[in-house]
């Protein structure tokens, strides 16, 4: 007879035999090293995204006063500002009809692109250095191939390994910043996080303490099945 | 002082009456495990998202230009906006998480049977307007999994016969999906929630008519029955705290847990994304869709396997009382039931291959045939069990039972 039990086992083994097709996610590779979530690490990320990525692309979330927030001096983000006022938007230098015209795409939005991309800030690590020369010698992208934007921090024609380490911290950076600029109450949300759950697991246990001493009765009358 | 007030109140009005015989009298069976308190977590759920709804709606505009960035000033400037949003976010989730919880407990433990197939259809009414809700609610971001899920999802009412064309742009408020469908979508998932409460108090009071199920699936005597208060009071409270723990994990570690990236993206009506997926707990309906081959067809497909629960009282036609506990091929069919949805889910979410299609055809069939078979398999075992003889516990119990 089909006991309790063995209808579980049952099942188990039924799952498990399914699990083999379920392992077939073709997903690009991407380069899973960690990002640095430090504030350093953020700002030379921004200051890089505001200089060199500045020049096509914006940053419509993001404003100038934010940068101060992430404690760049004052003078520097007003030579950056230019005449534009402190809580502009970080602008595009390029109009998006002239990069149109440039690269036949407009450079999207950065503000929300660690969070528009599946795979987040090691997307855009893979993404920035990615570039390479295939084998028929063309420039192309190994986790979007078809990218019209050029290799701006110039990784396909580095071959001194200690410059491309550098670069590549560069790119670990940039991908710092943009995850921030995701998402940037980021940090304080998981120190409110801390206090919410311990406050939560220490009430969870009395709350517990409680239920056991009102149903103190109940639980010793006999189990009904 | 505190008396006389009540009894000016009760005078006007069933205040003692309704507290004695719904909260501090209430007969409860003593017996129900941690499973009966998913439902109390349902109505929990629906008051955050009340709440936290309400806030967000002072900061949101339903504009299909401005709904994008709104959002991000909620999750930007807002004071505590980002909490707000990532609550309500993953509470959508969570509802579901619950409410199938709920669902799953009463088909294991047969507490649609009669007497309670009224609380069990207005149940079925309370999981409709949650879908309705949801589906409506995922608009609103107006990313690109929110323009292109509610595309599909309206596209599909082509189905109806002769007026498909026709309630498709009604139901839009356009040709397409757009500025009148975002505005008709907030206003009705502004409404629908307060319906929603509505349709939990008619819940609540065939419940209370009717009386709880318990794992054993049959009427205790009234010794074994203790009052809701203070003993599940206290036990729905400890429950909340064990819920509240997961949830906040959700709400502060992993809040994108259950955000599509590409709804990251603001809604494109010219670029259709590579691979269009609904929300996850819409996922075994949807793989029930795709698994018919013409658009009709899946659409029913995909209606009846919402709403054929209805039927579970009927097909069910066992007279061994209680849930799955005391009847073996009923908790097979259940497991069997359960797999069924997690696979026909794991379809859903990917892109359709051959070898997809074809395991969510057999999910589909089996899915199907858990309930379809019922009426068979519930008779073979009635007599089975018969002829096997009764347990001793269960026909104690038959004996006791209240009529
Ligand atoms: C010379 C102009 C230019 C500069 C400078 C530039 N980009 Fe781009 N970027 C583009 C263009 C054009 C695209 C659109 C590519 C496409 O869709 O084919 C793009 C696209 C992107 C994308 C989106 C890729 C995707 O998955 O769709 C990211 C991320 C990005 N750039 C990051 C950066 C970062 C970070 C920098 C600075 C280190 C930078 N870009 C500097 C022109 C530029």
């Amino acid at each position: 007879m089909i006991n309790h039990r063995s209808s579980k086992r049952f099942c188990l083994v039924l799952l498990l035999g399914l699990l083999p097709l379920f392992a077939n996610a073709s997903e690009e590779k991407l380069d899973e090293s960690p990002i640095p979530t430090d504030r350093a690490s953020i700002q030379r990320g921004a200051e890089e995204v505001v200089t060199t990525c500045g020049g096509c692309h914006g940053l419509k979330y993001v404003k100038y006063s934010d940068l101060l927030t992430l404690g760049f001096a004052k003078d520097k983000v007003d030579g950056w500002r230019g005449p534009l006022p402190l809580d502009a938007a970080l602008k595009p230098q390029m109009s998006a009809d002239d990069a149109t015209a440039s690269f036949g795409v407009a450079p999207p939005d950065l503000s929300l692109m660690a969070a528009a991309r599946e795979g987040g800030g090691h997307y855009l690590y893979s993404y920035l250095t990615g570039y390479h020369i295939n084998d028929k010698g063309e420039l192309t992208n190994s986790v979007f191939p078809v990218t019209r934007m050029p290799d701006v921090l110039g990784l396909s024609g580095i071959t001194d390994p200690k410059q491309r380490a550098e670069m590549e911290e560069k790119a670990k950076d940039v991908s710092a910043f943009l995850i921030w600029a995701a998402d940037p109450h980021a940090q304080e949300r998981k120190h409110l996080g801390y206090y919410v759950l311990a406050y939560v697991f220490v009430m969870t246990i009395l709350l517990f303490l409680w239920k056991k001493q009102i149903w103190h009765d109940i639980d010793r009358q006999p189990k009904i099945e | 002082m505190f008396n006389r007030m009540i009894s000016w109140i009760d005078q006007r009005f069933p205040l003692t009456s309704f507290v004695k015989h719904d909260l501090t009298g209430y007969p409860t069976p003593r017996n129900l495990s941690y499973w009966w308190n998913f439902g109390f977590l349902a109505g929990f759920v629906l008051v955050l998202q009340l709440a936290t709804g309400i806030f967000l709606a002072m900061h949101y505009k339903a504009d299909s230009g401005m709904a994008f960035d709104s959002i991000q000033h909620i999750m930007r400037d807002v004071n505590y906006g980002w909490l707000l949003r990532y609550l309500h976010a993953t509470g959508a989730s969570a509802f579901f998480v619950v409410v199938y919880v709920h669902m799953a407990r009463t088909l294991y433990y047969g507490s649609y049977r009669k007497p309670r197939e009224l609380l069990w259809w207005t149940g079925q009414g309370l999981l409709l307007l949650l879908m309705a809700i949801s589906f409506m609610g995922y608009l609103l971001p107006w990313g690109q999994m929110s323009y292109w899920g509610a595309a599909v999802i309206t596209n599909l009412f082509r189905a109806t016969p002769f007026i498909g064309d026709q309630v498709v742009i009604w139901l839009r408020g356009d040709y397409g999906v757009g500025d009148a469908t975002l505005t008709r979508f907030f206003a009705l998932h502004y409404l629908f929630p307060f319906i929603i409460v509505g349709g939990v108090v008619i819940h609540l009071i065939a419940l209370h008519t009717v009386k709880s199920s318990n794992p054993s699936g049959i009427n205790l005597a009234d010794k074994d029955n203790i009052p809701f208060h203070p003993y599940f009071t206290i036990k729905d409270m400890f429950g909340l705290g064990v819920y509240l723990l997961v949830f906040f994990v959700f709400v502060f570690f992993f809040p994108n847990a259950f955000i599509e990236a590409a709804n990251n993206i603001p809604a494109n009506p010219m670029q259709t994304p590579p691979h269009i997926v609904p929300e996850w707990y819409f996922l075994p309906f949807y793989a029930i869709l795709r698994s018919v081959p013409d658009l009709i067809g899946g659409v029913v497909a995909m209606g009846l396997s919402v709403m054929i629960f209805a039927a579970m009282p009927y097909m069910d036609r066992s007279r061994i009382p209680g849930g799955a506990h005391y009847r073996p091929l009923y908790r097979l069919q259940f497991y069997i039931f359960i797999i069924a949805i997690f696979v026909l889910g794991y379809v859903g979410s990917q892109p359709v291959t051959d070898n997809i299609v074809l395991l969510g055809r057999g999910a589909t069939l089996v899915y199907f045939a858990c309930f379809l078979f019922l009426p068979i398999i519930s008779k073979v075992e009635e007599r089975m069990l018969l002829k096997r003889g009764l347990p001793p516990a269960v026909r104690a119990m038959v004996e006791g039972e209240k009529a």
